[in-house]
C-alpha cells in the first residue's frame, strides 16, 4: 500500500465483510499534538479476544475459502503506523462491532502520506449502498479546529429509491467530499 | 456548497426518467476491493468506473465493491453481470482498460475478450 487512504479502504472492506451496516470513519489532523489519527468503527460481528490477536498475525485469514491462509491488510497497517512512531490499537466485542484506532506521527519523516481520501470514500459510499458511512474530517491547526461532516443515511432517504450510482448522485458526493476535504485542509496531508 | 436541496432536484429529475424508461438495471459492475486488489490499483479502476458512469449519464448500471476471490494474480478484477447472459470477468485491468471496457462492452455491448479472464460462474 502506498498510502494511509489505501489502508483506510482495505479497513472499511474488513467492516463490511462482517456484516457492518454502519460505519464510522474519523480522520483527525492534530498538528499541536503532531498527531494523524484514523479510527474506523463499525457494527459488524465483532471479534472474540483470541481473533483481533491472530488478525494482526500475518499468517492469519478469516476466509475460509483461502488455500494459502494469509492476511496482509491488518499486519501491514500496523507496521506502517509504528514505523513513522504510530501506534495501531484494534478493540472488539463479539456481536456489537469493532473499533480500529490508529495513530501516525505527523511530522515523521517515514509517515506514509494520507492520500486519495475522496476517492477511497466515494468508491466505499458507493460501493456498498446497503452500509451507512458516518464521515468526520478534522483539522486542528494555529488555534482553529475545522470539522466536515458527511452522513450518508440522510442522503439515502432524500434520494429515495433512486441509487447511488446516478451519474448526478455522483457528482454530487464527489463534489461534497472534494470540498470537505479541501475546507479541512486533507488535500496534501 | 452542496446542500440536501440539491439532492431533492436530482431526485425529481430521477424519477422523471425512470418513468420513461423504467427503473431496471442493465449491467451490474462489481469491483474486487481485497487487499491485493487495492494494492494493484483497484481504487482507480472503481473511480474510473464511476467518472465514465456520471460523464457519460449511464443511467441504468450499478457498481458495487466486493472482497476477492481467488484471482490475485490478476487484480484489479471486475465482474459484469447482465441479465441472460453469462458473467464476464476482467483481469488486469486499468483505467484506460476501464474505458474502453464502458464504450465497447456497456455502451455497445461487444465484450473485450483480450482483457476478459473468465467467464459464465
Amino acid at each position: 500500500m502506498q498510502d494511509i487512504s489505501l489502508h483506510l479502504l482495505d479497513i472499511i472492506e474488513n467492516s463490511v465483510r462482517a456484516q457492518a451496516k454502519n460505519i464510522k470513519v474519523r480522520v483527525v489532523r492534530n498538528v499541536h499534538l503532531n498527531r494523524l489519527r484514523i479510527i474506523v468503527e463499525d457494527d459488524g460481528v465483532g471479534m472474540d479476544s483470541h481473533t483481533i490477536e491472530m488478525a494482526q498475525n500475518p499468517f492469519y485469514t478469516s476466509k475460509e475459502e483461502r488455500e494459502k491462509k494469509v492476511g496482509l491488510g491488518i499486519p501491514l497497517f500496523k507496521q506502517n503506523a509504528e514505523l513513522s512512531d504510530g501506534c495501531f490499537k484494534m478493540a472488539s466485542e463479539p456481536g456489537f462491532g469493532t473499533v480500529l484506532t490508529v495513530d501516525f506521527k505527523l511530522d515523521h519523516i517515514d509517515r506514509m502520506p494520507l492520500g486519495n481520501l475522496k476517492d477511497t470514500l466515494l468508491g466505499a459510499i458507493i460501493g456498498h449502498p446497503e452500509v451507512d458511512f458516518n464521515i468526520n474530517l478534522t483539522t486542528k491547526e494555529k488555534g482553529v479546529e475545522q470539522s466536515f461532516h458527511f452522513d450518508t443515511a440522510a442522503i439515502k432517504e432524500e434520494l429515495g429509491g433512486i441509487p447511488l450510482t446516478y451519474p448526478d448522485v455522483i457528482e454530487y458526493i464527489d463534489q461534497s467530499l472534494f470540498e470537505g476535504i479541501q475546507n479541512t485542509n486533507m488535500e496534501d496531508v | 456548497m452542496k446542500t440536501l436541496a440539491d439532492l431533492k432536484k436530482i431526485r425529481e429529475k430521477a424519477q422523471e426518467e425512470m418513468k420513461l424508461r423504467g427503473g431496471n438495471t442493465r449491467i451490474k459492475i462489481v469491483v474486487g476491493m481485497g487487499t491485493s486488489g487495492i494494492a494493484m490499483g483497484a481504487r482507480e479502476v472503481m473511480k474510473t468506473f464511476l467518472e465514465e458512469i456520471a460523464n457519460r449519464n449511464l443511467t441504468d448500471v450499478l457498481v458495487t465493491q466486493t472482497g476477492e476471490k481467488g484471482l490475485s494474480s490478476m487484480e484489479p478484477v471486475v465482474d459484469l453481470i447482465e441479465e441472460g447472459k453469462p458473467k464476464v470477468t476482467y483481469g488486469n485491468m486499468t483505467p484506460e482498460k476501464v474505458k474502453k471496457v464502458v464504450v465497447e462492452h456497456i455502451v455497445n455491448g461487444r465484450t473485450v475478450s483480450d482483457y476478459v479472464v473468465a467467464t459464465g460462474n
